[in-house]
């Protein structure tokens, strides 16, 4: 059952169209993130959804009911805004137990169910903490325990983990996982980092200038994006542009590159005019000047640019002759990390792997 | 250089406390008569002489019936439009904020003798009336502006925080941005009892030969009997600001009240 639906959701501020006809619902105990670069309209459409913006037109319907006309307290969504936004003046207990009062659970029950909440977050004995003598995670974590005390029927958070460091960032996207699957929370995550959108959602929804670009599962994001802007927002990739194709033969064609050599990939249907063919980094290989290739594999000569080993992968950056820069990224310990900076080398890569737009 | 900055800080500190230090000797000079500074002995004479001077305590009561109504109105009033500037845009916001602002580049005898003629005009004859209605053209800005700060460093994701977690406008405004502007809005109520108390251009005006402030008394004082009960005066407002200041940083905290750190809260 759809907890959350958006009909034809759209809001315009004077000429500028933020969100752009927007229909999208969520199941619930779904996890479902909202990525697009700034100015996308993903936070238009979570202020319209706990009810801070209302929509020109199209309908918010949460539990089956319109709820565009609400205010955002007779709403039941839970927010964790982006810098937390606790209560400076209240303790971690009174932060967490704000809400309940106002949502009608009686006051002899808030202490216990404060405890609940805050040890669903591992912060048990933060109780009479202010929000500034915790850390930035833990404030973060509070802040999620306060917007699921008043069980929502939807939780959003916006740019959960932006504020935190890159370490931080890691352990708590993990936990921030566990604690919404286990209370089967409806979530939204709106971010504008491909990483934490894949990984905290079941689902992703790519916005761009307010429309939906693309909803698929992590995997479908990534591997089989719908247009050049998913391919490059989601995931680093190298462009080629290219001419028209020729010689189809097994489902593949060739496309004439810029560069003068013709790339094999697969063939796109009702192709006309040029397109742009994409290789993801991790899906080149990196060969010796003089190492053979697999027989069907796309091979260029380039030059060695920069050479970066970090821990588990090594970025080799190549200058394609005539042709662009291009990013491979091999696993650390093979052998195709041993290049110097200006040696000459090929690099190879499979048809199967060349994305067409 | 580091030198010359610590000179310039010295002078300042000097030229701003010499003039206290000699109040508060004078005042308890031993001479019977207004003698070059300093005191050759000390005594209580013009303490005593003080607490006689009934001129001057009919002054000091009005002045703080006075500045206590202009507070408390001005705080309320003030705070109030605060809160409607606060959730304006930038442009309204810089606008209505300069105009409220505005009293307070007129001198203050314009303002004392444009309202003398208003409110004879209006018939309003009770001059604590015409006191308090005076004071508050020049404690409402402060009021406003404190309130202002205090509201503007309060982070609107706070309200909306509490508007998510069921809370509606008002109970909002009441839990959050209240307890966290009360700080700007309790210095701002100093401010405006400051002025008020101090104030002397307006008052003038607005005085009569019953009712009067304290400045107004002291500059009648000044007038008729030239002597050191004014140094004493002096040093008796001192005491009470002391007292003041105490109290405020027992109760909001003092750095607060300066406004050093509106938005920690």
């Amino acid at each position: 059952m759809n907890v959350l639906e958006l009909k034809r959701v759209s809001k315009s501020y004077g000429s500028f169209l933020a969100v752009d006809d927007v229909s999208l619902t969520i199941e619930k105990g779904a996890i479902l993130s909202l990525l697009g670069p700034s100015g996308c309209g993903k936070t238009t459409t979570l202020r319209m959804i706990a009810g801070f913006t209302a929509p020109n037109s199209g309908s918010v319907i949460i539990n089956g009911s319109d709820v565009g006309h609400l205010k955002p307290y007779d709403r039941n969504v839970g927010l964790v805004f982006q810098d937390y936004a606790l209560f400076p003046h209240m303790t971690v207990f009174q932060n967490v137990a704000y809400g309940m009062k106002y949502r009608g659970i009686a006051a002899s029950e808030i202490p216990a169910r404060v405890a609940r909440m805050l040890g669903l977050v591992r912060l048990g004995s933060m109780e009479g903490r202010y929000p500034r003598e915790l850390s930035g995670g833990q404030q973060q974590r509070v802040a999620l325990a306060r917007a699921l005390a008043t069980d929502p029927q939807v939780v959003l958070l916006d740019e959960p983990l932006s504020a935190l460091d890159a370490k931080l960032r890691l352990e708590l996207r993990l936990e921030l996982k566990e604690i919404l699957r286990s209370v089967e929370a409806t979530t939204i995550v709106v971010t504008h980092d491909q990483e934490e959108a894949l990984s905290l959602g079941d689902e992703v929804v790519v916005m761009r200038d307010g429309r939906i670009a693309q909803r698929g599962s992590p995997t479908a994001i990534y591997n089989d994006p719908a247009d050049r802007f998913v391919a490059e927002f989601v995931g680093r990739s190298n462009w080629f542009n290219a001419g028209n194709w020729r010689d189809a033969a097994n489902g593949f064609v060739n496309y004439e590159s810029v560069a003068g050599i013709s790339i094999c990939g697969q063939a796109k249907p009702n192709t006309s005019g040029k397109v742009d063919l994409c290789i993801r980094p991790e899906n080149i290989d990196v060969l010796a000047a003089g190492e053979p290739a697999t027989m069907d594999e796309n091979t260029m000569p380039g030059t060695v640019v920069d050479v970066a080993p970090l821990g588990a992968d090594v970025h080799i950056v190549i200058d394609i002759d005539h042709g662009p820069r291009v990013l491979a990224i091999q696993k650390s310990g093979s052998q195709r990390t041993s290049f110097g900076v200006g040696q000459s080398v090929r690099i190879g890569f499979s048809p199967a792997d060349v994305l067409v737009f | 250089m580091t030198l010359v900055v610590g000179l310039i800080f010295l002078l300042t500190a000097v030229f701003l406390i010499l003039p206290v230090v000699t109040t508060v000797l004078m005042a308890f000079d031993s001479r019977d008569y207004l003698g070059p500074f300093p005191p050759q002995g000390l005594s209580l004479q013009w303490f005593d002489k003080l607490w006689d001077e009934q001129y001057l305590w009919a002054g000091f009561y009005t002045s703080l019936i006075v500045a206590s109504a202009a507070t408390l109105i001005s705080s309320i009033v003030g705070t109030l439009a605060a809160v409607a500037m606060s959730r304006m845009t930038g442009a309204a916001r810089d606008v209505l904020s300069s105009l409220f602002l505005s009293p307070l580049i007129v001198p203050g005898v314009i303002i004392g003798f444009a309202l003398l003629m208003l409110f004879s005009a209006l018939g309003i004859g009770s001059p604590l009336t015409r006191l308090i209605a005076g004071h508050l053209v020049i404690t409402i800005p402060y009021s406003i502006r404190m309130a202002l700060i205090g509201l503007l460093g309060v982070k609107s994701s706070l309200r909306e925080a509490a508007l998510s977690l069921g809370a509606n406008e008002i109970q909002a405004f009441l839990t959050i941005n209240f307890p966290l502007a009360k700080s700007s809005i309790a210095a701002g109520a100093v401010f405006a009892f400051a002025f008020s108390l101090d104030d002397l251009a307006i008052s003038l005006f607005l005085s009569d030969f019953n009712t009067f402030t304290l400045p107004v008394a002291l500059v009648g004082l000044l007038r008729s009997s030239f002597d050191l009960t004014i140094a004493a005066a002096a040093v008796g407002l001192m005491g009470v600001t002391l007292i003041l200041l105490l109290v405020l940083d027992r109760t909001v905290g003092l750095d607060r009240v300066v406004g050093l750190s509106v938005d920690k809260a």
